[in-house]
Parts: structure tokens; sequence; C-alpha cells
């Protein structure tokens, strides 16, 4: 189940429970077990995103090291013909590599 | 349109009155007033003349906040505008004076810029012309604002009666009108610089004259703004060089060549280097003998209220002193958030959720102090938090940066350092609070993380982990007095040690659980190693003075007297500490050297003078046998007659303790054996388990309290 699904079944439970009428016990006994639900879920969904940052924060270990904020650089001018030319410079590299494969072959 | 008078203080003025006066005629003034202080010349007639009225008082009376102020209060008109006696006004000065009196509905007061005479020398003419023109690059009238330049000068200015019946000129022997340009500013009025405001003005001095007016001038700002001119010999040196250039460039421009260019350029030098030292000189001037610093001025007087010994009796001042205005700077403080939690208060928590104190997983935020490799709080907190990371809880741990420490360093890396220093965390780390998401039990750790974990919402829970009892560790302060409050507000505390927890209820009536210090029972075993017979080792972190390190040497001194051959080693520090026995120094230690260290040597000193340590059971561990203090943390723990050997703070009773462990072969096996049989069971799930339930009690208490 992702984090959305969670949400959304969240929502339509809460509007279910707030639409239906009974006997008040059994009413409070259902509410308590919503509850639970809901933090079972704030607790999953925190899980999760704890999770995501904590891997971000792995990967990014480097570059925050050295303060390489990649949005701020490839604002600077010229970064962004900079990546066009290494694009094209690997798109050729490719055609290169394929080229010998097939004449292997 | 306002009505407008020109003051004009005067004293042998002569020279430039007439044509001062006869430019003021073309101008439209309502009120012209000449306040003269003595002059023997023919100012008084001139002015007469003019149609002036005069008023004169005594040399002695005269004041250049003083007089002015006399000259305000003696006339009536909206524009009060001052003018020196050798300030000639260029056409069009008032008019230019009405207009900057409506760029800005606060204006107090405008000035323009001094021309230089034909006469006047290169280095004083580029000097003003570059100088004002810096302040409208435009040419155009700039209004200026709190933060801007406070500069104002009373040879060419005007002021709003209003502006100056508020702040009125100080009675100071010099530059009163920089004081009012500070003042009125700090006071939230604007003053305009507009260049065609513009009077003819220069003081033309000799080279020796200028620079002891260099020094009155800077002698006057010391007393007036507090400035000091900074003198450094290599950038004065520029400093002369580049004003030398200068000149030479001005000079080229205004077609000056051959001998008369080289005379300059040699006067240039002179004036450049002795403004530098002059005006430092000045704003030292207070250190000067007085009639040194008299002869020196070229007004011929001492320093205003510096007294200094041996330059006699000091005058009794004739008014009350005068405070420099400071307008506030936007940094914030020291304590902003402590200020702001006494502003605003706590931030409510979150109702409580039934349940939630026995709920399987708990979203859990610690926050943390600034730390570095080897704190032994951080690592009693890291540990801690791995372990019930590792039970499933999500944990985040925030770093509250309030020393600046890692202001460089970004939070990912912080995360990889404290992975590195202290224990496997897998969670995010977030350094300060932007990205706050809220949590079942917020942590509080050291005293100054607990203002910040009041501040912040979406709690259900607030707990504080104390590791020690903070307050001892400063003298009567402002820090003393906020670590102490820190445990009236309400949070459940979870005290490193029995003793911990029982000054937290008895002296702050706070709610506490505690929880006992692990070991790292993996890196503190017995190594095999032979130990020795004849060696102490001590932990002599001089730097923190908790540990009682003078009164532990003084024991080491006694023990060396009573026995020379003992080997004595010091650690824990990178210092060389004097003393008066031979020791071995080995230094800052990893876990693992100190395992060895512990396993070879004979008894072990660790004093703490508040809460107990993780040291005394490290070496415990390692099957060492250790002299700790008896009173204080220590005995909750081990008890009077457990695995420590127990001395009063006394040097010599410290020295019998280690000698009693020295000496007595059945007492060192007992306590060495007890020491590793009491620690087995203290370890970092344990600890970890203690502090869940204290979180846990926290929820509970406040659940009950909704009930």
């Amino acid at each position: 189940m992702t984090a959305g699904e969670i949400v959304e079944t969240a929502d339509v439970e809460a509007v279910r429970a707030a639409t239906q009428v009974g006997d008040p016990r059994s009413e409070l006994e259902r509410l308590r077990d919503r509850v639970a639900e809901l933090e079972a879920n704030l607790v999953e969904l925190s899980a999760r995103s704890n999770a995501a940052v904590a891997e971000a924060q792995a990967q990014t270990y480097w570059l925050e090291r050295w303060h390489v904020d990649l949005n701020e650089l490839m604002r600077r001018p010229g970064a962004e013909e900079l990546r066009i030319v290494l694009r094209a410079v690997r798109s050729v590299g490719r055609s290169v590599r394929r080229l010998k494969r097939r004449l292997r072959s | 349109m306002k009505s407008a008078c020109a003051v004009i203080p005067v004293k042998d003025g002569e020279r430039y009155l007439d044509e001062l006066l006869a430019a003021l005629a073309g101008e439209g003034f309502d009120e012209i007033l000449v306040i003269d202080s003595g002059s023997r010349d023919r100012s008084t007639d001139l002015a007469r003349a003019a149609g002036a009225r005069v008023i004169e008082i005594g040399p002695h009376e005269f004041g250049h906040g003083r007089t002015r102020n006399l000259g305000a209060e003696q006339t009536t008109a909206e524009l009060i505008c001052f003018l020196t006696q050798d300030a000639t006004p260029c056409a069009g000065w008032l008019a230019a004076y009405r207009e900057a009196f409506t760029l800005d509905p606060r204006v107090g007061a405008a000035y323009g810029p001094h021309l230089p005479r034909p006469d006047t020398s290169p280095m004083i003419a580029r000097e003003l012309t570059e100088f004002f023109s810096g302040f409208a690059p435009d040419g155009r009238p700039r209004v200026q604002r709190a933060g801007d330049p406070t500069f104002l000068a009373n040879v060419n200015a005007a002021y709003d009666r209003g502006c100056w019946s508020e702040l009125r000129f100080r009675d100071v022997a010099y530059a009163e009108d920089q004081a009012f340009g500070a003042d009125l500013l700090a006071a939230g009025w604007t003053k305009v610089y507009h260049p065609a405001a513009a009077v003819l003005h220069a003081h033309d001095y000799g080279p020796t004259e200028f620079m002891r007016r260099y020094f009155d001038e800077y002698r006057g700002l010391r007393e007036t703004t507090g400035h000091i001119e900074s003198f450094d010999a290599v950038a004065a040196l520029a400093a002369v060089r580049d004003g030398v250039r200068g000149d030479r460039r001005w000079l080229a421009e205004h077609g000056v060549t051959g001998l008369e260019r080289a005379r300059w350029l040699g006067r240039s030098g002179v004036h450049h280097a002795g403004r530098r030292v002059f005006a430092a000189l000045g704003s030292r001037a207070s250190a000067l003998p007085a009639p040194l610093e008299r002869r020196v001025s070229l007004e011929g007087r001492a320093s205003v209220g510096s007294p200094r010994s041996g330059s006699g009796p000091v005058a009794s001042p004739t008014t009350a002193p005068q405070p420099t205005p400071v307008a506030p700077r936007s940094r914030e403080n020291d304590y902003a958030l402590i200020e702001e939690v006494w502003r605003s208060g706590t931030v409510q928590l979150l109702d409580p959720v039934p349940g939630t104190a026995d709920r399987e997983r708990l979203r859990i935020a610690m926050i943390l102090p600034p730390f570095s490799r080897g704190s032994g709080g951080h690592n009693t907190l890291m540990q801690i938090l791995t372990r019930l990371e590792q039970r499933g809880h999500i944990c985040s741990v925030w770093v509250h940066d309030f020393l600046g420490v890692h202001r460089d360093v970004w939070p990912a890396v912080l995360r990889s350092e404290l992975r590195e220093f202290f224990a496997p965390f897998e969670g995010p780390v977030y350094k300060g609070f932007d990205r706050w998401q809220g949590a079942d039990v917020l942590i509080a750790t050291g005293w100054q993380t607990v203002h910040p974990a009041l501040r912040l919402d979406q709690c259900r829970a607030r707990v504080y982990v104390v590791n020690d009892h903070e307050p001892e560790f400063y003298a009567t302060s402002t820090e003393r007095a906020l670590a102490s409050d820190t445990y009236r507000h309400g949070l459940h505390c979870i005290a490193a040690s029995p003793w911990l927890r029982d000054i937290l209820v008895e002296y702050y009536a706070a709610s506490a659980d505690a929880f006992q210090l692990g070991v790292a029972h993996d890196i503190y075993v017995p190594r095999p190693v032979r130990r020795r017979r004849d060696t102490v080792v001590y932990y002599a972190r001089h730097s923190t003075a908790r540990r009682a390190v003078p009164i532990g040497l003084m024991a080491l001194a006694e023990l060396h007297r009573r026995r020379p051959n003992v080997r004595i080693v010091l650690f824990g520090t990178q210092t060389t500490l004097d003393t008066s026995f031979p020791y071995h120094r080995l230094g800052v230690l990893t876990p693992e050297q100190l395992s060895w260290l512990y396993s070879e040597s004979t008894v072990g000193l660790c004093l703490s003078l508040t809460n107990f340590s993780l040291m005394p059971k490290e070496m415990l561990a390692c099957g060492l046998p250790c002299v700790e203090l008896s009173g204080v943390s220590a005995e909750s723990i081990f008890g009077p007659d457990g695995p420590l050997e127990l001395a009063p703070l006394n040097p010599a009773l410290i020295a019998d303790a280690l000698e009693r462990l020295l000496d007595d072969r059945e007492l060192w096996e007992r306590r060495s054996t007890d020491g590793i049989a009491f620690v087995a069971s203290h370890t970092w799930d344990h600890a970890a388990d203690e502090v869940e339930a204290g979180m846990r009690h926290a929820l509970a208490l406040r659940e009950a309290a909704a009930l």
C-alpha cells in the first residue's frame, strides 16, 4: 500500500464512521478503533518518510560534504549548455558502442 | 513654505563673515542670528551691519552643542540652518534645504556638500569632492535612514525644529553634529543629503596644524561615538600610497605640472601619513599625559572626563553623562529562543490519545546539542536512541546548533558523523527545526535543548533525558539560572542515575525516572595482557571542572610521596599537566585503547563532583578496581561498600584508598571480581529499556491527567 492509498483509505473510513449511528458504547469502541487505526497510519507514514529522508541523506553525503547544491549549480550560466554537450557526447559514445557491437556480431 | 532661520556661531571670523552674510541676504531667511563668543576683531560689527541679530557670550561659555542649542532656543523658525563662520552658502542653498524637508515625512535634518575654495590644497579639495559625491553618486538628493551613514556636519546643515526639540545637541566638546546624526537615525527620523545645498568651505591649515586638527577630530569622535581609529603600519602605508596616487591624478586633471606638482606630491605624502598617525593617536588621546595632549591638540585642551592616573585631580562634570544611542541590530541574541519561551510561553501538547503509552511503535524525536567526537553524553544518547530505533520506534535526530559549531556542516554530514562517532543510527538527522513534523515523544537532552523543545508543536509528550545536573557546571550566572529553570517546565525527566533523579524530584519538584548508563561490553572486557602491580591510571581531563583534577593531582602527589615507585599514568587530555610528581602521559585514547590500558593497570582513579560517568563502569568491566568520591552519585549506584573504593574529597584520604588497593591483594581481587559481576547487567539495551519505560511513563501521565 502506498502512502497516498493509506491517506485515501483513512478519509473514506472517517466519512463512514461519521455517518454511522448506533449503540453509543459500540460507537465509542468503533471510534477508538478508528483513532488507533489512524495513529497506526500516521506511524507508518512517518516511518516511510523517515526512511526516505535517511536514504536521501546517505546518498547525498558527498554532495553535502563538499557543499554542492546541484540545483544551484545548474542555475548558473552555461550549466544547461554544458549538460546538453555532455548528453550529446554520451549519445555519440553510445552510438559508437552500438556500432561496434553490430560489427562484431 | 516653512519659515527658516540661520544661526552662525562666531569668534574672530571676519575673514569670511562679510561674504557669508551677503550670501545669506539673497536666500530669503526670516531670521539671522550670530552668536559671538568673545571676538576681538570686527565680527560683531559686520554682523550687525548686515542686519543679523547678535548675541554675545563669554569664550568660556562656548560649547559646540551648547551654543547651537542656545541659537535654536533664541529663534522660532521651523527650519534652523547652521553655518560656521567660514562657510559661504552657494546660490539656491536655502531652496535646496526647503526641498530636502519635503522628501520624506520624517526628515529631521539635512546637509549639503562642502566645496573647496580656490586656494584649498589639492589633498583637501580632492577629499571633500570625493567624500560628498559618495553620498549621492547620481547627483540627486538622497534620504538616509537607520543603517545609513550617520554623518552630519554643522558647517552646513539644517534641522527641523521638532526634531531638534526632541533630541537637542549633546553638550560635548566636539562632534555634536555626528552625535546628533546617530541619535536622529536611532530615534526613527531620517536625514537628507542635498547636493545643491552647497557651501564654500575649507580649513586651510599648514601640515602641522592639519595633523593637530585630525588629532582633535578623532579624539572628539572617540568621546562622542566611541569610534577608535585602528592603526596598522602596513595598511597605513598602503593608504598613504593610495592617497598620493589619488592626489597625483587630481593634480593631473587640474593641470598642475612640473615643480608645482612635485611640491604638492611631497606635501601629499606628509599629509596622508600624518593623518593616519594623528587620527589613531587622537582616538587614544586619553592615554597620553594631559600636558602632552594639550600641546598636540589644536584646541589646546585635554580629554573630557577621562581620568588618568598621575594627571592630577579630575574636574567635576558640569552636566549629566551623555549616553551613546545604539540602533537595534537585526541579529538574534544568544538567548533568542529562551526569550521566545518567556514572551510567548510553551506550545501546547496535542491531546493525549488513549493507548499511546502502550503502543508498540512510537514516533520519537530527539534534540541534540552540538557534538564532537568522544562526547560521553552524546554517546549515551545515541546508544539509547539507536536501540530504540532497532526496536521499531520511528526515530529522528534534530541538532540544535546554538553555538554555531556545525555552521558549515550540512545535515547529511551531521548524520554521517553521528554514525561514525557514536552509533549506527539509521534515521534522518535534521539541522534546526524548519522541517519539524511532530512526534509522540519529543526528547530534550542538554539544558539548551529544552527551550526549542517547548516551542515545537504537534507533540504528545515532552521528556528530558538528563545526563547530569548541569546548573553545577556554572558559577553563579545567567547560564546557571537558566539551566536550573529547565527542570521546572513540566518535562518528564529521565535521569542518568538515581542520585540525579532524586535531585530533580527533591529540588525542582519534577516528575522523574532514572536509567543506568550502559557499558559497551564488546569493547570493555579484560584483555589478555599481564596486569601490572604498580600502576595507577587517572582520568585527568582538567578542562572539565567537575572532574576535580587539582584534587586528584594532590592525591597522586601524596601517593608519590608515600610510594615513589608507583607508576602514575594520566590520560584524557592532550595537555601536559604541571605536577610535583613524575608521571606518564597517554593523551586522549580510543575505547579499544582504554580497554587495554584498564586491563593492564592496577588501580583506576576517576573523580566526578556531579553525576557519575561511564568511565568507572568501563574500568570495572575490564577488571580494574576504581577509586571514586563518596557522598556523591557513585554511592547511589554501587552502594557504600560495592565494587568501587570510595573516598571523601580529601587528597590524603583518596591516597589512602589508592594505597589500600595497591597493598591489599584480597581487597583488590574482591573489588575486581565484584566490579565485573556488577556491571555485567549494565548494558545499553538495559538503559534503552529504562528510557523507553520513562517515555511511556510520560505518555501515561498525560493520559492520566486528561482523565
